[in-house]
């Protein structure tokens, strides 16, 4: 059952996991909104240690704004990162004032 | 490097300064494609010996100066060695043995090789 649909608002947990991860460091803690949704794919986190009996998980688009993830750059409104993230680095968030 | 963001590996630089970044085609070269070739059959959906994520694990074990002295693709071979060797589909024997008699045979066409 996916937890997500298009335009929900979510954040990018920091799960302090070790090894192999897909999520880069600088999206980790950020607000963004889905985007559109993958479908199900083996964890890469298990795959990469050759365990591939482990449990299939959503993968979501999310999109952020540019300038939020670089507030130091100038950076237009319209200019978007749209990035996979796997279900289980994420969370339900609250609207910003400053989201899209 | 550890913050409230979690562990960062030394492979995850985005956002990092990187100065002028060289816009050029760089060939792909035939022994390239070959790690390639080989990495997509040893990963493939019915033989599944060493996945992508393994490989990048591989090599995200490197350590920073291995990782940062290594072109894309030889990264992705010497990844796929190691993986290979510690799940014991070849020996560092096997692997020593091979890499001689590809040498040697060489070495008939180029005495410079």
């Amino acid at each position: 059952m996916k937890r997500f649909s298009d335009g929900d608002c979510v954040k990018v947990l920091a799960l302090g996991k070790e090894g192999h991860v897909r999520i880069p460091h600088y999206v980790r803690n950020q607000i963004g909104h889905i985007a559109g949704y993958c479908g199900t794919y083996l964890n890469p986190e298990d795959l990469a240690v050759g365990n591939t009996s482990g449990q299939a998980v959503d993968l979501y688009r999310v999109a952020f704004e540019q300038r939020q993830l670089w507030p130091n750059q100038p950076i237009p409104k319209h200019d978007m990162l749209v990035i996979e993230i796997y279900d289980h680095w994420l969370a339900p968030a609250q609207e910003t004032s400053d989201a899209p | 490097m550890q913050d409230d963001k979690g562990p960062r590996g030394y492979h995850d630089v985005g956002g990092d300064a990187a100065g002028t970044i060289p816009i050029v085609d760089l060939p792909w070269l035939h022994w390239e494609k070959q790690v390639e070739a080989i990495r997509g059959l040893l990963g493939d959906g019915t033989r599944r010996i060493v996945s992508l994520d393994e490989v990048r694990r591989g090599f995200e074990s490197f350590g920073v100066e291995k990782y940062n002295s290594l072109s894309f693709y030889r990264r992705r071979l010497e990844a796929m060695t190691d993986i290979l060797i510690e799940k014991g589909v070849v020996s560092h024997a096997e692997l020593d043995q091979a890499i001689a008699q590809g040498k040697a045979k060489w070495a008939e066409f180029d005495p410079k090789a």
